[in-house]
């Protein structure tokens, strides 16, 4: 599914991922974990196509093709979902409007026609039940007011509406308390099918008890320092991130 | 400006002035305002508050107004420029600034009167006794020709007026009124120009809805300048819907003077899409205590329109409130300014002033100017004012890329956001539509935008 071969990144001039390597085979989900500042957020980034990367070198392939020749929007037409660390508000632009846009870009893109209007309604309420949301929250703008939370949820149900081929969720975690947490991870779970790859960008272990990843990744200072199954995770919790970094230093 | 312009318009007067109806502007105020004029001369852009303006088509223009030719309402070309019709308001159509009642669809209601000045005085005077004619009396003096530097072009329509649009709400009734006014140009710029000209009363305890259109038929260039006078009585309400859609050659001024009693409110909403070259001047007096006014504009410039706005609001009496939302998009080549002043006079005190005025640049050869000024002169007040001038957020533009949108519909789709704060106040779901529309069509080149609607 996804194959990145030795991606260097600047940003800022600055270099960020010094030489990467990860392939996720389809039907995987992979965890990526890592300190602050290891380039978790950089990679994440980078695959969903955010300007202001500047790639020195290396190569991304998704179902082998050269990702990085595609524009953020074809490479989402193509399957691939950011869920985003800090989803940010665009109070004035409907939730429900930019689902049903996202949905008819790529149904055009695979020659579908538009989604009906009232099946798409039904779908979008049934994933809103799963991720526990009022069904208020459709009309409002897209994660306008909405809690840290909610937000969170929302890329969730983006993602479920979507179903991705490739989805890359950057910290969805991150600022949950415990119950959202199991929300959301019981949304992510549902999509888990051996057709679709996940990629969990965490800080933290305990998203893994709810999502459990098929392999394990650490980053560090821009580069997988260490990888196994999901015992390496536990590992890392126990011994902190000083484990790894202290050995790839 | 040129003094040259000035004279000429004393010269187009004087060789005029005996055609122009007595019953719409009196001779004797015709003549003040010429006077007043040729004291004042016309703007120029070393004038402060018309810097953004584009004065060049004042000094090729002739003032005199377009002949009325009697046939012009029926031909069809004005008929094919009306807008749908709007669920129980009672239109009145005017063309090329003077009253069409084949394009009208009067209604009666208990305490409204509306009427062509231009109709009504003739009727009165002739004696004709078609019976259908309402003696109509205007329920307070026209205000003092305004001595304010931005109201100047207003002097023109009050010299060179051919029709007024009278409105007067008698106080409290069972029914908010409900009026559609449609000014349609015609006549090219060469032949003269066009002043459409309304004037609203509402006695206390008055409520009224007010829809006011400017739309242009044909291609051609106009001369427009409106004249618009609004008296809010002792708790009366005014709902103002303004839509300035003139044709793309079209130049278009305007100078809307309102005074608000106590406890009046007045809900104003521009939205100025129309012309080639447009200026609008607001003029708000908060004469009364506990006045409310919410004003509300929204401004699109493309190619290489200028859409110029200037707004004064001042507050005379204390605890009157002010909430001032400007919303402009400047793509193309396109000028779109905002300059909002308010000044709070010794004894507003109590005043509440709220102003949030923001632009979007959507092109780099593209301008926006927002300029906020505020002067205070008392205690106690409240006025809290915000000014941006930027471009699409990149994270907000990055976020519907990554959905798979094209960027052509994101960036549509974020103008159309940005328009929201104004567009969302428009409390008339069928005129919303239109208007959406109509910002859509000025938005959009592909059908790919009205998917989103």
């Amino acid at each position: 599914m996804l194959k990145i071969e030795n991606l260097h990144v600047k940003v800022d001039g600055k270099e960020i991922l010094k030489g990467l390597t990860l392939a996720v085979p389809t039907g995987e989900v992979h965890a990526v974990m890592g300190p602050n500042g290891s380039g978790k957020s950089t990679l994440a980034n980078v695959l969903a196509g955010r300007p202001g990367y500047e790639i020195t070198a290396g190569s991304v392939t998704f179902q082998g093709r050269d990702l990085l020749a595609l524009a953020p929007e074809e490479r989402a037409r193509e399957g691939v979902f950011l869920g985003f660390q800090y989803p940010v508000e665009i109070p004035g632009v409907n939730n429900v409007y930019l689902l049903k846009a996202a949905v008819n870009a790529a149904r055009k893109h695979r020659g579908l026609d538009e989604v009906d209007a009232f099946e798409f309604l039904t779908l979008v309420r049934e994933k809103m039940r799963l991720m526990s949301m009022e069904e208020s929250m459709l009309s409002r703008g897209v994660n306008e007011g909405f809690s840290g939370g909610e937000k969170k949820r929302n890329e969730v149900l983006q993602m479920l509406v979507l179903e991705p081929r490739l989805a890359i969720l950057d910290e969805t975690d991150s600022g949950l308390d415990i119950d959202a947490l199991k929300v959301v991870a019981n949304g992510v779970n549902t999509l888990r099918s051996p057709e679709r790859s996940l990629v969990l960008v965490t800080h933290y272990q305990r998203l893994l008890d709810y999502i459990v990843p098929d392999h394990v990744h650490v980053l560090v200072k821009g580069r997988i320092a260490r990888s196994g199954d999901k015992s390496l995770a536990l590992e890392l919790e126990r011994r902190g991130y000083d484990w790894v970094t202290g050995e790839a230093a | 400006m040129t003094t040259a312009a000035s004279k000429r318009v004393l010269d187009e007067y004087a060789a005029i002035r005996a055609s122009l109806p007595a019953g719409v502007v009196s001779p004797e105020r015709r003549q003040e305002a010429v006077q007043a004029l040729a004291a004042c001369g016309l703007p120029s852009t070393r004038d402060e508050n018309w810097r953004y303006t584009n004065l060049r088509p004042l000094e090729r223009a002739r003032f005199a107004p377009v002949a009325v030719s009697p046939g012009s309402a029926t031909d069809g070309t004005a008929a094919s420029a009306t807008p749908a019709r709007l669920d129980g308001f009672a239109r009145y159509t005017f063309v090329d600034g003077v009253f069409a009642p084949e394009l009208s669809s009067p209604a009666e209601l208990a305490g409204l009167t509306v009427c062509s000045l231009r109709r009504t005085t003739q009727d009165s005077s002739d004696h004709s006794g078609s019976g259908s004619a309402t003696v109509f009396q205007l329920p307070r003096a026209l205000p003092a020709l305004s001595s304010l530097p931005e109201a100047r072009l207003a002097l023109l329509n009050d010299a060179f007026a051919t029709d007024t649009a009278a409105i007067h709400v008698a106080g409290a009734a069972a029914q908010t009124a409900r009026v559609e006014l449609v000014f349609i140009a015609l006549a090219s710029a060469d032949t003269g120009s066009i002043y459409p000209r309304v004037q609203v009363s509402l006695d206390p305890a008055g409520r009224l809805v007010l829809v006011e259109r400017h739309v242009s038929a044909g291609a051609a260039t106009h001369f427009i300048n409106s004249s618009v006078n609004v008296d809010v009585g002792r708790g009366a309400h005014l709902t103002h819907y303004r839509l300035q859609r003139a044709g793309a050659r079209a130049t278009w001024v305007d100078t809307l003077s309102a005074v608000l009693a106590a406890d009046a409110r007045y809900g104003l909403l521009a939205v100025n899409t129309g012309g080639l070259s447009a200026r609008s001047t607001t003029h708000v007096q908060m004469a009364g205590p506990g006045a409310e006014l919410t004003l509300s504009v929204a401004a699109l410039g493309d190619r290489q329109q200028v859409q110029d706005n200037f707004a004064l609001v001042e507050h005379i009496a204390p605890r009157a409130r002010t909430e001032q939302t400007f919303r402009g998009i400047a793509s193309g080549r396109a000028r779109v300014a905002f300059n909002g002043k308010i000044v709070v006079r010794e004894g507003a005190a109590g005043t509440d002033s709220r102003q949030s005025l923001r632009g979007l640049l959507s092109g780099p050869e593209a301008e926006i100017d927002v300029r906020p000024q505020l002067e205070i002169y008392t205690d106690e007040v409240r006025c809290s004012h915000g000014a941006t001038a930027g471009k699409l957020d990149d994270n907000m533009l990055f976020y519907l890329l990554s959905r798979g949108l094209s960027p052509e519909v994101a960036q549509r789709l974020l103008k159309w956001a940005f328009l929201e704060d104004v567009v969302a106040k428009i409390e008339i779901p069928e005129l919303r539509r239109q208007i959406e529309h109509d910002l859509a069509g000025q938005m959009a080149d592909a059908a790919s935008w009205k998917e989103l609607l």
